[in-house]
């Protein structure tokens, strides 16, 4: 016999509190972790797609901001346009180091002669590209040529297939790029050179024409000369280039920063009900599991147990449900979350990506942490008050 | 040697209130005595006998074991003293539930690490469980044992750590005329072989006759 088999012994004799105690950790560390991975797993989501872009600032035609957000993270096709001269005009500006420009194209919906369907696609001009290209040379060791692309992360041939179809034209596929949990993963960029030979071809090719307006472009990515703040650059491309807007990098994907803040308080204020809740839930059920203990604990002091150890021991039993609770939570919310991350993507219409197995350990850690303390805390009151009571008055009826 | 030192104890109810369970009491109870408490209740007998075990602080006067006053010190050190010195008897079932016959009997081993190994405990206990007859039920739980057998389970647990004084509160109040006088047999076998102290209090003052001294108790107050 010793402290933690009393402990575990008293456990599983009081099944009522130690079930109420496992469910309300559970809950505590669940949604705690869930919070914290789906906001997380956004936040990395959009981070990576901007690190991804590698420009200081991506110009768009005035009022489609958010139709090019909307492509890059959710994969929503988006046919935006503006004039190609706005590229010089960018160029001359002060403090701008390299443009290069891109259209935003997409595959045809359900159509026989695109092999899938509504895919967002980006062609890019190798001339001046920064972003593709470089990642290119250091996967492949080489250029694209006409009719070749990369894709993002969940872009393939399908099966039994050799190349992709897009407007009746046959694509091949070089290479994939690293995931970042947003639409670039459905992505398909290839050079201007093969978006207007799919455009050329399409009429004859394809159920309906790739139009692509003359002299045009969908965006312009920047990067600005080193040491010269991009915001400067920013404020003076919308002064001096008009019809477009200037979106520097640390403010892309502004709605969906909104978004995930309006989550996340929704998520802080559902979980600190549910704390709150759980807290007193779990205070009530030690108080009578404490006082429906009133004798034996008294037996115990009477035995030649200290004040501490009758303390330390009704605290290790919350901890080891609490510990329980907690992980069964954590098991169950990592479960789910992988499980069924395509359906809360789309619920949430938020980017994702998994994190990594150290980031993932150190949020699971912190949901168990969470629910120790909050189990803790709980019961401290319920226990300090009938350890600190007379022996002989906690045995009397 | 145990001394109740003009011991009083007041119960307050409300600030209106207060039951006084002890008045005054002194009282010296020397080592190998068979002290039997008798009296009514609401006597005041249970009070002594936790007042003399430190389980309650007494309103006035002191409780000396030995010669050391018990509430000069700490709550550890008292209840150090409660795991070497004393053991109890109670009236009511204090088994603990959850734990198996010989469980409990080891259960005041975790107060007393030093003294012991699981084996040398483990021979003890046997040893006891033989001694109250109730061998073959090691390894059932308390629920499953009649009140009398429960009893005797206390009364082995009571002698797990060779306690030199053990205060056994009303501890046949549940049992039938026969198991009373087995339990009481038990208590006299133990005095004799083990030489430990025994205070036992009882409402039946027959059982006065089983003990070396017996004191009877009114009103808070020692009247005989």
């Amino acid at each position: 016999m010793n402290f933690t088999r009393l402990a575990l012994r008293s456990i599983t004799g009081n099944s009522f509190r130690s079930w109420v105690v496992v469910l309300c950790a559970m809950l505590v560390a669940g949604l705690a972790l869930a919070t914290s991975l789906i906001l997380r797993g956004a936040e990395n989501s959009l981070r990576l797609t901007i690190d991804r872009l590698g420009a200081d600032i991506i110009v768009v035609p005035q009022g489609a901001e958010t139709k090019v957000e909307s492509a890059l993270l959710m994969s929503t096709p988006a046919s935006i346009w503006m004039p190609d001269n706005v590229v010089g005009e960018i160029a001359s500006v002060p403090g701008v180091a390299v443009v290069s420009p891109q259209l935003y194209l997409s595959s045809l919906e359900n159509a026989s002669c695109c092999s899938v369907s509504s895919m967002f696609l980006v062609a890019y001009d190798p001339a001046t590209d920064f972003t593709i290209e470089p990642w290119l040379e250091k996967k492949i060791g080489s250029r694209l040529s006409l009719g070749e692309a990369v894709g993002g992360m969940h872009v393939f041939v399908p099966l039994g297939e050799e190349n992709i179809k897009i407007y009746g034209y046959l694509i091949s596929l070089k290479a994939n790029l690293e995931p970042t949990g947003t639409g670039l993963d459905q992505t398909m960029f290839f050079t201007f050179e093969t978006a207007r030979d799919i455009a050329r071809l399409s009429p004859t090719l394809a159920v309906k024409p790739l139009e692509i307006p003359l002299n045009s472009i969908s965006a312009a990515l920047v990067r600005v000369t080193p040491g010269v703040d991009p915001h400067e650059v920013a404020l003076e491309i919308f002064r001096k280039v008009s019809g477009v807007t200037p979106l520097e990098s640390p403010n892309l994907f502004l709605s969906y920063r909104k978004q995930m803040t309006g989550l996340l308080h929704s998520n802080l204020i559902v979980l600190g009900i549910t704390w709150g809740l759980s807290l007193v839930l779990i205070g009530l059920v030690f108080s009578m599991a404490a006082n429906e203990r009133r004798r034996e604990l008294g037996v115990l002091r009477a035995l030649g147990a200290t004040r501490d150890f009758v303390l330390r021991s009704l605290l290790m039993e919350a901890g080891i449900l609490a510990l329980i609770g907690g992980g069964v939570g954590v098991v169950l919310t990592t479960f789910v979350v992988i499980l069924f991350r395509t359906r809360i993507i789309q619920s949430l219409s938020l980017p994702f990506i998994f994190p990594s197995i150290l980031s993932l350990l150190v949020q699971v850690v912190a949901g168990l942490a969470l629910a120790l303390l909050s189990v803790a805390l709980a019961a401290l009151v319920p226990a300090y008050r009938i350890s600190y009571q007379d022996p002989a008055n906690a045995m009397r009826e | 040697m145990i001394v109740l030192d003009n011991i009083t104890k007041d119960y307050v109810l409300t600030k209106e209130s207060i039951v006084k369970a002890v008045k005054g009491v002194s009282l010296e109870i020397q080592r190998g005595e068979f002290v039997v408490v008798t009296g009514r209740s609401g006597s005041g007998k249970t009070t002594i006998l936790n007042l003399m075990a430190g389980l309650t602080r007494p309103t006035s006067g002191r409780v000396l074991l030995d010669g050391v006053d018990l509430w000069s010190l700490s709550d550890k050190k008292q209840s150090w003293l409660r795991s070497q010195k004393f053991s109890f008897v109670f009236q009511f079932p204090s088994l603990i539930p959850t734990l198996t016959v010989m469980e409990n009997i080891v259960l005041p081993v975790i107060f007393n690490k030093d003294h012991w190994n699981s084996d040398a405990a483990s021979q003890r206990a046997g040893e006891l469980l033989k001694m109250v007859g109730l061998e073959e039920k090691r390894t059932v739980y308390p629920r499953q044992l009649s009140a009398g057998q429960q009893q005797r389970i206390v009364i082995a647990r009571a002698l797990m750590n060779h306690p030199e004084v053990i205060l056994a509160d009303e501890p046949t109040s549940d049992l039938d005329e026969q198991t009373e006088g087995e339990i009481v047999d038990l208590f006299t076998q133990i005095h004799r072989e083990e030489h430990v102290t025994i205070v036992m209090v009882t409402h039946t003052s027959q059982l006065a006759a089983y003990g070396t001294r017996s004191i009877t108790m009114a009103m808070g107050e020692i009247v005989n």
